[in-house]
């Protein structure tokens, strides 16, 4: 145990001697966190449109001038080419559409507005229908009363010549029914509620619990991977191996020396989203903290264990691509269900994709404990394995001992 | 008699290249023992694989005529050829660090990397960070981190290189000095005046000791003048059968 300590207490040392990588620890993933956040979190802006052949068209109150510009073909398709407009409405029947494609967002933004636009058009439609039913209503209501006169007047003479035959008829006559009152139209509005969230969670707020494990697990990896590898090649790991600290007590005193830091900077990054970055949040503080740290230490067994297959610092960098980035992309950031099936076993294997899991569901979707203590188990499992590994791989090369 | 380091019968290849063939060695208490040769002769390998850091691939290695322990490391003090020193903490951050994983503590830990640094002229020193050590001051400190715990056994690979010859000599004169303490040294070294220094030498060529003895009774017995020309006319002997 002493060992072990020793160990961890020369690690935190050299971390806060090494101002940098203290640093590195610990500011720069808020900084690339906040970077993030004004990216996603970002309100999108208004696409630009236009609207051209609206003279003679009857839809023209479907499209606002404060939402189209008024423009004639030629300067719409100028605009188009320029990117000042994002798309434009030929309102001549069959109306069109022309997008200027180079954006998907941008395309979806504007599909969406003129969609709005259409779906007033079509009521702009249906109530000009039901103005000229109303008209022709009118008309045979009007028709239908110089009827009833012209019956009456007739069972008036009818009483007058012959009264028998006119009770048989009224007799035989189907009653007349009541036409029922029409019902005023009620308004159809669309009631949503969300299970989870609300329709303030923007796109930062999904995407926070998966940039957290990334950014964590990036800096842990690099920082941890890079000190364990310089302890081989400048030669300090020989000297402890030439020395009775037990093998487990080397990867242990990394474990604890580098878990101190991994707590701060768990914890400070975990404040600054939620309290700082107001990241939608509605569990608990602590569980979150809970996933990040047992994430880090995955990053740590695994940045250690990797080091032992790199000779020198670029060789380490070189694992970046193979380990971290991959991670980024199966991680949840985004959908991977209708991925091939290898490529989904591929991101079960990786660390972040089960952080990404139980944030998520500590975060947004509120589950407690339940919602969190598989993937945190398996996240647990990961950093057994590697440390377990390591510890075999120290062992192996001091053959003697132990 | 006891033998504080014994090697026997030694083999190891890396793929196709041999580079120890059958090396026996064995050390006296007290005495310091030279390894030389050219470099890639195996020198590195031989001291690894005394020490438990490589294993051989046959052949047999006993520390304190015993199979070697993790215990035995307590005895034991070694220096690499690079300074394997952590170049963010402080002089005395870095003895401290390696004179608690010998199980040295408290006042007694203290007490000792005085010593040490005093011994390796260090003392006025030992606030200043690694990072702004000379080449000379690293290797002394790297040589005080394998004294802090008093072993009995040094094993030091090519301790003196690139330092300039005033601290070499210093070097040497606390080696004397340990020895008269009782302390086992094996050193290996290229530099020849550093030969004449030793109790015995074994020259090692291509995985083999050729020979082995005091330097003085080595070369009167092949007739040269110094040590080096030995290896020339055992290779011209070779040469000739």
């Amino acid at each position: 145990m002493r060992n072990l300590l020793a160990m961890a207490r020369r690690i935190i040392r050299q971390i806060v001697r090494d101002k940098r990588t203290l640093a590195l620890l610990i500011i720069a993933p808020l900084l690339i966190l906040t970077l993030v956040w004004y990216i996603f979190g970002a309100k999108t802006s208004e696409p630009n449109l236009a609207i051209i052949h609206y003279e003679s068209s009857d839809y023209l109150s479907a499209f606002k001038a404060s939402d189209y510009t008024r423009m004639s073909p030629l300067q719409a398709r100028q605009s188009l080419a320029d990117k000042e407009i994002d798309a434009y409405v030929d309102l001549k029947d069959p109306i069109k559409v022309h997008l200027e494609g180079s954006d998907p967002s941008r395309n979806g933004l504007a599909m969406n507005k003129i969609q709005k636009s259409m779906q007033k058009m079509q009521q702009l439609s249906i109530t000009s229908m039901k103005n000229q039913f109303t008209d022709v209503i009118k008309a045979q209501q009007k028709g239908i009363q110089t009827q009833q006169q012209i019956i009456r007047q007739m069972s008036e003479a009818m009483q007058h010549y012959a009264p028998g035959a006119l009770a048989q008829i009224m007799q035989n006559a189907p009653k007349a029914e009541q036409p029922n009152q029409a019902k005023a139209a009620e308004k159809v509005k669309l009631n949503v509620t969300y299970l989870h969230g609300n329709d303030d969670l923007n796109t930062f707020d999904a995407f926070g619990p998966a940039m957290v494990g990334i950014f964590v697990f990036l800096f842990i990896f690099m920082i941890g991977g890079v000190s364990f590898l310089r302890e081989r090649t400048t030669g300090t790991l020989d000297r402890l191996m030439a020395s009775p600290i037990k093998s487990y007590q080397i990867i242990w005193g990394y474990m604890f020396g580098f878990g101190l830091f991994v707590i701060v900077q768990s914890f400070i990054l975990t404040c600054y989203i939620v309290y700082v970055l107001k990241i939608y949040n509605i569990g608990h503080l602590l569980d979150v903290l809970i996933i990040v740290f047992i994430l880090s230490f995955s990053a740590l067994s695994l940045s250690i264990l990797l080091s032992t297959f790199a000779s020198n610092e670029l060789q380490m960098f070189q694992f970046i691509p193979l380990v971290i980035v991959p991670q980024v992309f199966l991680s949840g950031l985004f959908p991977i269900d209708t991925l091939p099936s290898w490529v989904q076993a591929i991101g079960n294997l990786m660390p972040i994709h089960y952080s990404t899991e139980a944030l998520r569901n500590i975060m947004i979707r509120g589950t407690g404990f339940s919602g969190w203590w598989l993937d945190g188990l398996i996240l647990l499992l990961f950093s057994v394995i590697f440390i377990v590994i390591n510890i075999l791989v120290i062992r192996r090369a001091r053959p003697i001992a132990d | 008699m006891s033998y504080p380091i014994k090697g026997e019968h030694l083999h190891k290849r890396f793929k196709n290249q041999i580079v120890l063939d059958d090396v026996s060695l064995t050390l006296q208490e007290g005495e310091i023992y030279g390894l030389i040769g050219p470099s890639g002769a195996g020198k590195t390998t031989l001291v690894r694989i005394l020490l438990g850091l490589e294993k051989a691939d046959s052949g047999r290695v006993e520390l304190f005529e015993q199979r070697p322990t993790l215990n035995a490391f307590r005895s034991l003090g070694y220096m690499a050829q690079s300074d394997a020193l952590y170049n963010e903490l402080s002089a005395y951050q870095n003895l401290e660090f390696f004179a608690s994983i010998q199980g040295m503590h408290g006042k007694e830990k203290r007490q000792r990397i005085d010593e040490v640094a005093k011994a390796v002229e260090l003392d006025q020193d030992l606030k200043k960070n690694v990072s702004n050590f000379s080449g000379g001051m690293k290797r002394r400190l790297s040589l005080a981190a394998a004294l802090v715990h008093r072993p009995r056994l040094y094993l030091l690979d090519e301790p003196t290189v690139g330092l300039d010859p005033m601290i070499r000599r210093k070097l040497w004169t606390l080696f004397h000095y340990l020895k008269g303490k009782g302390a086992t040294i094996i050193v290996t070294t290229h530099v020849m005046d550093e030969v004449a220094q030793c109790d015995r030498v074994g020259l090692l060529s291509e995985g083999k000791i050729i020979a082995e003895g005091a330097p003085k009774a080595l070369t009167e017995h092949y007739g040269v003048p110094s040590v080096e020309d030995i290896f020339i006319t055992i290779e011209k002997e070779g040469a000739k059968k």
